[in-house]
């Protein structure tokens, strides 16, 4: 199940956000303030974060560059109603942000930035998953060849012995 | 006496120029002061506006599916169809979230409401004598105006005391109530406290405004109230705040003072008087 996080200080931007996103069939937790997304982050793994700018306590910026060290794959969103050059700067050079998004916002424009988000999401994750899947074969391989080479030490010939069909060891002169 | 009447009156007329000049000093210094709270009001105008549109959008869902159900009891062959189509609409959830969804929608709308006729009382441009007025609602407003920019700075307390209406011209006494709270909130780095407080000592009234911000050094404490003297970076004050309310106060017959220990807060504290004087004074 795919997992999105808000957070923005006002309740009412979190339930109409909630509304918006409910046929969607993510599972979205809403939080109001910084403390609580937080510990949010400990237990889930989201997909999206989406959050506020301006917020008592820490900035939107701020809590994004905690969530980008606590799950790194999960993607950032900044929504907020104060779209001044400097917001956006931080935003992108220190939360690197997938989207920039202000209020009041487009119900189309917000369900398709978390729509790419959670495909590049997916694609990390998924990335991430053959590159661990490539990493075990190779190691079976690596261990595969130490023993080939191990038999090979102890008794020389041993990895090259030729074999029939039906399995019996072939004999030959020329060697 | 036909010539000290003519320098008298040339002194009359230099003395209603200066005071216009005034005039027009004070209120492009609010008009400043107004667009340097502008994209802070914008941020308090944003967010309601925000949320009130997407429910309205989710409300034009709630509905196309509503009608769909109404739309099928004629057209539905059995009654079973149409409970498949109440159940496939989220029926019970849609009936119980409009409720939510108007009810916030209409707090939304009414905190507009609230700020834009903030706005309007507060940057009355008109009125420029003095009026019985209360001042607890010209505080109300003028908190309004500068909810942004404080509430991310300070709790703010407010302990108002029980005041008389008092003779003012409350436009600009709302300006000097801004201009301390907003010096207040920039004196605080990170997170503080404002208190607001009112009370009535006999024939005057006491505003005091105290943050527990970083404090005014003491070789700055004798220049505050100097025109253009500000320790503000640029383009976040114009120096003139503080010395306009100054002026105001003055001309309304009070004091304003100052304490502040660095390191610990200031405390501005205004003392108007409830009474004018009658206009041609009996000095």
């Amino acid at each position: 199940m795919i997992k999105i996080q808000l957070v923005d200080d006002e309740a009412n931007i979190l339930s109409a956000l909630r509304r918006l996103l409910k046929p969607q069939g993510w599972e979205v937790h809403t939080y109001n303030n910084v403390e609580a997304a937080l510990g949010g982050l400990l237990e889930h793994n989201y997909a999206v974060i989406v959050s506020d700018y301006q917020m008592p306590t820490a900035d939107g910026v701020t809590y994004l560059q905690f969530a980008k060290q606590r799950q790194p794959d999960a993607m950032r969103l900044v929504l907020s109603a104060h779209g001044d050059r400097n917001s956006m700067i931080k935003a992108i050079n220190q939360a690197e942000v997938y989207r920039f998004l202000s209020k009041p916002w487009d119900d189309y424009e917000v369900v398709t930035a978390i729509k790419s988000a959670i495909d590049v999401y997916q694609l990390k994750v998924e990335n991430q998953r053959l590159r661990n899947q490539v990493d075990t074969q190779k190691a079976m391989l690596r261990a595969r060849e130490q023993e080939l080479l191990r038999l090979e030490s102890e008794n020389p010939g041993i990895t090259r012995v030729q074999r029939d069909a039906d399995g019996s060891v072939l004999i030959s002169d020329n060697d | 006496m036909p010539q000290s009447n003519e320098a008298k009156s040339d002194q009359e007329l230099l003395n209603d120029r200066l005071e216009q000049a005034n005039r027009q000093l004070l209120q492009s210094e609010k008009l400043a002061a107004i667009g340097q709270l502008a994209a802070g009001v914008a941020h308090e105008i944003n967010n309601p506006v925000g949320y009130v549109y997407s429910n309205l959008q989710s409300l034009e869902n709630y509905l196309t599916d509503l009608f769909r159900l109404t739309d099928a009891v004629d057209s539905a062959e059995s009654l079973d169809n149409l409970k498949a189509i109440k159940q496939n609409i989220d029926y019970d959830f849609v009936r119980s979230d409009l409720k939510d969804l108007l009810a916030e929608s209409r707090e939304g709308i009414e905190r507009v409401k609230t700020i834009i006729s903030a706005m309007k009382d507060f940057s009355h441009i008109e009125e420029d004598e003095f009026k019985p007025a209360d001042l607890q609602r010209g505080i109300e407003t003028t908190l309004n105006v500068v909810n942004n920019e404080l509430k991310y700075k300070a709790d703010i307390v407010k302990e108002f005391g029980d005041l008389p209406e008092i003779e003012c011209i409350i436009s600009q006494v709302n300006q000097v109530v801004m201009n301390l709270l907003v010096n207040a909130a920039h004196a605080i780095d990170d997170f503080g406290t404002i208190s607001i407080r009112t009370r009535q000592e006999t024939d005057s009234v006491v505003i005091e405004v105290e943050d527990t911000g970083s404090g005014i050094s003491r070789e700055n404490i004798n220049r505050i109230f100097e025109p253009f003297y500000t320790t503000k970076p640029i383009g976040k004050g114009t120096g003139l705040g503080l010395s306009l309310s100054f002026n105001i106060i003055e001309k309304h017959g009070g004091q304003i003072e100052v304490e502040s220990t660095p390191g610990i807060g200031t405390c501005f504290r205004i003392t108007l008087p409830v009474r004018q004087p009658p206009p041609n004074g009996t000095e």
